[in-house]
């Protein structure tokens, strides 16, 4: 078995037999291959969380099962066989700074790894590591968490995914909250080691900038369902499907469809600055 | 134009950390928005709660509304001030959308009576009269602020702080929420004080200030502050869209006016400059 991310027939209801029962993911099939970078959008309450948290069994399914890293989660899989999946599967949730809890910020970062049976020696190396990969100063590693600024916890807590080293790695909106440097700081990031390291990355945004800048793969949730999975030309360039499932285009999108409103021909939107410019430009010269 | 926030050469340090604020200065008028800029650690949010008495200053002085912000004015100053917070999430106390706003004037002795009137009121300022009886942590992004600012309007401030209250929308939840606030502006004549590292929060703006440790390292209008594209990458924020995709034309060997174009006006720029060929 290879380590893609294998979804076939999955739904989650919560809370089910119950008045409050919701069908929150309905139906999902699809596959993510090893060392993909994959964005999942949609509207708020589409089923975007609630996917992911199936990646590494936070949650398991109602009904379908999942195949990744050498394990099928069922949805009567055993948590104690879930283990090693979960040393290899790097989870960042929304406001991941929440979850600190060491004394001081390298024994945070370190708690991941020792968990995973690394002695303290491995640990403190990964961390250093990790605590480099993220820009976070040195000098910082014996301070208490809670002295950091905002975006410095939140690198923190980061770093402690990092440190396990995951090969698939998962991020529910990691940037909300960061300012710019520290946005591009995160997302170059990412896909340095999706790049170098072929690692697998899964995000989470509602950055449709994100989304064209960064991903290979986009999967569009509404609804519980998974609606589409294609590349962001396929997503993105039939802007009345778009719109019609409460997604926004990026920006540069919008800016050549009000320049085709005004009589500029365009083919194919641009769906970056950069595509954008250079569509213009060569207008302009040609 | 009377100045509804004075803070006079204030100095300001967390424990164990240097000095973030040496007598600083600043006058936020009445009755305009003004937009505080800066990346994380730039000392924004810690000015916030400076003026709304939440940290305590080392030196100088703030003055809300006349009152200078103490122990002994706190809850008057704060009666002026409503803020919304980054993450509506973390303020919700009511099971209900309408408990919710109802919490905070119950607060304040509010009659029974008198509160139902200002709950529906403020409800429907906002748009969320309709959804008074869904449980706040369903609702998305962008109408838990909408309730958490019925929650601050129906204790009729004068001022409101936008603190990083959209970093957590997508762009729609955005326009959304900083038109509802436009909007109360107006009619209430509110002074908003939005502190964002968004620099399209500041496009609507009357005044910008960029704040960088702990200092201001500029103040002007908003379209002064647009175009100094180096300035702003210099010190961490990012430049507005318009800007980015100005600067990939030049790159291009485009020509381009040096003035600031926002989006509209680009449009018609590149509109005009194609129809002559």
């Amino acid at each position: 078995m290879d380590n893609g991310i294998t979804f076939e027939k999955v739904s989650h209801i919560y809370q089910p037999n119950s008045p409050f029962s919701h069908l929150a993911l309905n139906n999902a099939s699809f596959k993510i291959e090893p060392g993909d970078f994959v964005a999942i959008i949609g509207h708020t309450g589409s089923g975007k969380s609630t996917l992911v948290q199936h990646i590494n069994a936070l949650l398991k399914p109602t009904t379908g099962q999942i195949l990744i890293y050498n394990t099928k989660i069922q949805p009567e899989t055993s948590n104690k066989n879930l283990k090693q999946l979960r040393h290899h599967v790097g989870m960042v949730f929304q406001f991941p700074e929440n979850q600190l809890f060491e004394e001081t910020v390298i024994k945070d970062i370190m708690f991941g790894p020792k968990n995973y049976g690394a002695s303290d020696d491995e640990a403190r190396t990964a961390a250093k590591e990790a605590m480099q990969m993220i820009g976070l100063e040195s000098s910082l590693a014996d301070k208490s968490p809670f002295d950091l600024s905002g975006g410095q916890r939140r690198r923190v807590a980061i770093a402690g995914v990092l440190a396990m080293k995951p090969e698939i790695l998962v991020l529910d909106e990691p940037t909300a909250g960061l300012d710019p440097r520290g946005r591009t700081r995160l997302l170059d990031l990412i896909t340095n080691l999706n790049q170098t390291q072929k690692v697998t990355i899964v995000l989470v945004t509602h950055q449709m900038e994100d989304v064209v800048d960064y991903a290979k793969k986009i999967i569009v949730m509404d609804n519980g369902r998974v609606i589409r999975f294609g590349n962001s030309q396929e997503i993105f360039g039939d802007p009345s499907w778009v719109k019609a499932h409460h997604l926004n285009l990026p920006r540069s999108a919008q800016f050549s469809l009000a320049l085709k409103k005004n009589g500029v021909k365009f083919d194919r939107l641009a769906l970056t600055i950069d595509q954008l410019a250079d569509k213009v430009s060569n207008l302009v010269k040609h | 134009m009377s100045n509804i926030i004075q803070v006079k050469n204030i100095s300001f340090k967390y424990s164990d950390q240097p000095y973030l604020f040496s007598d600083l200065s600043l006058n936020i008028e009445e009755g305009k928005w003004t937009t505080i800029i800066g990346q994380n650690g730039s000392g924004k949010s810690t000015l916030t709660r400076l003026i709304d008495g939440l940290l305590t200053l080392d030196k100088g002085k703030i003055v809300v509304d006349g009152l200078p912000v103490n122990d002994e004015n706190i809850n008057m100053v704060r009666n002026q001030i409503g803020i919304v917070f980054q993450n509506p999430e973390d303020q919700f106390v009511g099971a209900t959308v309408e408990d919710d706003v109802a919490f905070g004037l119950e607060n304040r002795q509010i009659s029974r009576n008198v509160m139902r009137v200002k709950v529906k009121n403020s409800l429907k300022e906002v748009g969320m009269w309709d959804f008074r009886n869904r449980i706040p942590a369903n609702l998305s992004g962008g109408q838990k602020q909408r309730v958490a600012i019925a929650g601050i309007i129906g204790l009729s401030p004068k001022i409101i702080i936008l603190d990083e209250a959209t970093s957590m929308l997508d762009p729609q939840g955005r326009e959304d929420i900083l038109g509802l606030v436009r909007k109360l502006k107006d009619e209430k004549h509110l002074t908003i004080v939005s502190i964002t590292h968004d620099i399209d929060e500041a496009t609507g703006a009357d005044r910008v200030i960029v704040l960088n440790q702990g200092k201001i390292i500029k103040d002007a209008l908003p379209e002064q502050i647009f175009s100094q594209t180096q300035f702003l990458k210099e010190i961490g924020l990012d430049i507005p869209f318009t800007e980015k995709v100005v600067e990939k034309l030049r790159k291009n060997n485009i020509t381009v006016p040096s003035q600031y174009m926002n989006e509209e006006e680009l449009l018609n720029w590149i509109t005009e400059l194609l129809s002559k060929k």
